[in-house]
């Protein structure tokens, strides 16, 4: 099915190809005919319903011009991580640490089938400029930056990723999405993740792009036996955010933990899908979100947790909590389990609400103010989502940065 | 200090308090007994400002303002503390952030600076020391994970930092061991002083043998039915609430 969208795609896709190497395109045309085929995900599509689609037809796509930004103001650095940052896809040396053993280009790709809920990683696919493969053997820290710098009307910005963990290995990995563009920029993020036998990644996934921005970015991970999976995300930044998280536990006793974070406000949508799915005897998942919608924003967030035959002994948890902070804020927060076995242990909880009544008289009878004790009610809220950032300097950015982001300097103290 | 004047308050269109009148003198320790039903956390909650009270006539004036009209937080910086029947329990904020914006927000309300970060630690840790808590409570999440005795104790901790003018203690002595009521007393009779005032809301006479009031009141349906001094308490203990109950109806 083509539509004007499609049309627009291959149009944009026919002015970029000029540029590249006829032996690139294969695996491109592949996901360009996909997309032609399939279209874009409406709202009406399951698992999309939340999503903001709408700006799309406003959208360039083919991949915004190199941009030799000279330096960013960028993150304080993390110590210990090496650090590589991407300016709209393209690996940027002059900003980034000399040559990595582990990290390369990523070479020509070959043609992948993408499900229907993986339409945006089909767009990377077919426009990406370059991407960032990551090898990991024995232990690794490393922190990719991509910054969104080119402006939506000139075009889009596709970082991607590959990262592989060897067996037994272990990397710890802090990704960033983040803006130096005067204007918003289109993103369409994807990152593949490959963790085999006994290997372990912790995984920070922060997206603060500007308000303006469109961020749709894609996860795609596969569990060995044995591997360990740590995600932690927090969602931001962008006007219209969608994260698409798909995670395989392909083998026996693999483990995955994930904490995600949404923080709406103004007239922002950040819609989540996260789809974990058990294949294999004795895996474990825990599945924690935390999202405040405020203002007019619109936060979502589906959780779905399928355990496939023969995947016995499965034990999975889901806590989804959503928090409205404004009178025309929305909150859409949904679990969804599919148990096709016996034998598992699964449960879930989802909340939507607002603030608590008796916390907050507690705090005022104390003498706060209302809105410090509001803010601080929030806080509060998100704590166990960040209680489990591994990394101390990290977490103490991203904490205060939040209260930053929740205007309080007193918040600061807490940390 | 405070005075009510037939205060009549409801609660979802329920009449509650019905014509209370109690008036509490600067340094004066009142008790408040009554059978449960009878109103005694309704009156330690509109006083605090609790919302969901609708007080349908009467007046409080507390050191000669009107009361009612303040919200909840002025409330607390002008020197009004209540200690609450079922402290909250709030994961993620912890206790020594709460006490220190509590003691802050009520300084800068007298034009005070913030206090001293290593002054405030000396004074906390003093206070704790009085009330028998280990220093590891402070970077707990407030309230969370305590025990019914624990939560207690933190609210007279509380208290003991703030130093309010007139501190209202809702059942604060329910469910506590004859250790920690002891612990508990202690703390309040630390504050008694000249300048300060204390109303107890209890159901038993067993706190006032360690804190002993000015005054204790009956509070019967919303009224107070009988007040004396601290032999009214013991004879209730002996007799029983049925023995007010008749002069109220």
């Amino acid at each position: 099915m083509s539509s004007a969208l499609t049309a627009r795609i291959a149009e944009d896709y026919a002015a970029s190809v000029r540029t590249r190497a006829a032996a690139e395109e294969t695996p491109r045309l592949a996901a360009l005919a996909a997309l032609l085929r399939e279209d874009l995900p409406g709202n009406r599509d399951e698992n999309w319903r939340y999503a903001s689609l709408r700006g799309l037809e406003r959208l360039r796509f083919a991949p915004v011009a190199a941009s030799a930004l000279a330096g960013a103001a960028l993150p304080p650095p993390v110590a210990g991580f090496e650090r590589h940052v991407f300016i709209d896809g393209r690996r940027a040396p002059q900003l980034s640490a000399a040559g990595s053993a582990a990290l390369a280009p990523i070479g020509p790709q070959p043609e992948r089938a993408r499900s229907a809920d993986q339409r945006f990683a089909l767009l990377n696919d077919a426009f990406a400029p370059e991407g960032a493969a990551l090898t990991v053997r024995g232990d690794a820290q490393l922190e990719l930056i991509f910054l969104a710098h080119g402006p939506a009307d000139a075009g889009a910005s596709y970082p991607r990723i590959g990262v592989r963990v060897a067996p037994g290995a272990r990397l710890e990995l802090i990704e960033r999405h983040l803006s130096t563009g005067t204007a918003g920029s289109f993103v369409t993020s994807l990152a593949e993740i490959e963790l085999e036998r006994d290997a372990s990644l912790a995984h920070y996934r922060l997206q603060d792009l500007s308000r303006d921005s469109t961020f749709f970015d894609t996860l795609l991970a596969r569990l060995a036996a044995g591997a360990s999976y740590q995600l932690h995300g927090i969602s931001t930044g962008a006007r219209a955010a969608r994260s698409t998280q798909q995670i395989e536990l392909a083998g026996e006793a693999s483990a995955l933990r994930m904490a995600l974070v949404a923080l709406g406000d103004g007239a922002q949508v950040q819609d989540g899908f996260a789809q974990v799915q058990h294949r294999a005897p004795r895996a474990r998942t825990e599945q924690l979100f935390r999202g405040i919608a405020a203002g007019r924003a619109r936060v979502a967030f589906n959780g779905k947790i399928v355990v496939a035959a023969g995947a016995s002994g499965t034990d999975s948890q889901q806590s989804l909590r959503g928090l409205l902070a404004g009178a025309g804020a929305e909150i859409d927060v949904r679990p969804q389990l599919e148990i096709y076995t016996d034998e598992v242990r699964c449960s879930h909880g989802a909340t939507t609400g607002k603030l608590d009544e008796n916390m907050l008289f507690y705090l005022l009878s104390r003498g706060l103010d209302p809105q410090t004790a509001q803010r601080l009610l929030k806080w509060a809220f998100l704590a166990d989502a960040f209680a489990r950032i591994g990394i101390p300097q990290l977490r103490q950015q991203i904490e205060s940065s939040l209260a930053a982001g929740l205007k309080d300097e007193a918040l600061k103290e807490l940390l | 200090m405070l005075r009510i004047q037939d205060l009549h308050v409801s609660v979802g269109g329920k009449p509650i308090l019905d014509g209370l009148s109690l008036s509490v003198a600067r340094g004066e320790v009142h008790a408040i007994m009554g059978p449960n039903g009878s109103g005694k956390s309704t009156l330690a909650g509109v006083l605090a400002g609790r919302p969901g009270y609708e007080v349908t006539s009467g007046s409080v004036t507390y050191e000669g303002r009107d009361l009612l009209s303040l919200p909840a937080e002025e409330r607390a910086r002008a020197g009004l503390f209540l200690g609450f029947q079922y402290p909250v329990e709030i994961p993620g904020v912890n206790n020594v952030y709460l006490l220190k914006a509590a003691l802050n927000a009520t300084r800068a309300a007298h034009g005070l600076p913030e206090v001293d970060a290593f002054e405030f630690l000396t004074l906390v840790r003093a206070k704790m020391q009085l009330m028998r808590m280990e220093d590891s409570f402070l970077s707990r999440g407030v309230n969370e994970g305590f025990s019914g005795g624990e939560k207690k104790r933190n609210e007279i901790l509380q208290m003991l930092v703030l130093e309010p003018r007139l501190a209202i203690l809702d059942e604060t002595d329910s469910g506590l061991d004859i250790d920690a009521l002891k612990v508990v007393a202690a703390g309040v009779n630390s504050l008694r002083a000249p300048e300060r005032s204390c109303v107890l809301v209890t159901h038993y006479q067993r706190l006032l043998e360690y804190v002993v009031p000015e005054q204790v009141h009956v509070l019967v349906r919303g009224r107070i039915v009988r007040s004396g001094d601290k032999g009214l308490a013991l004879e209730l203990e002996r007799r029983g609430y049925d023995w007010v109950s008749g002069a109220a109806a």
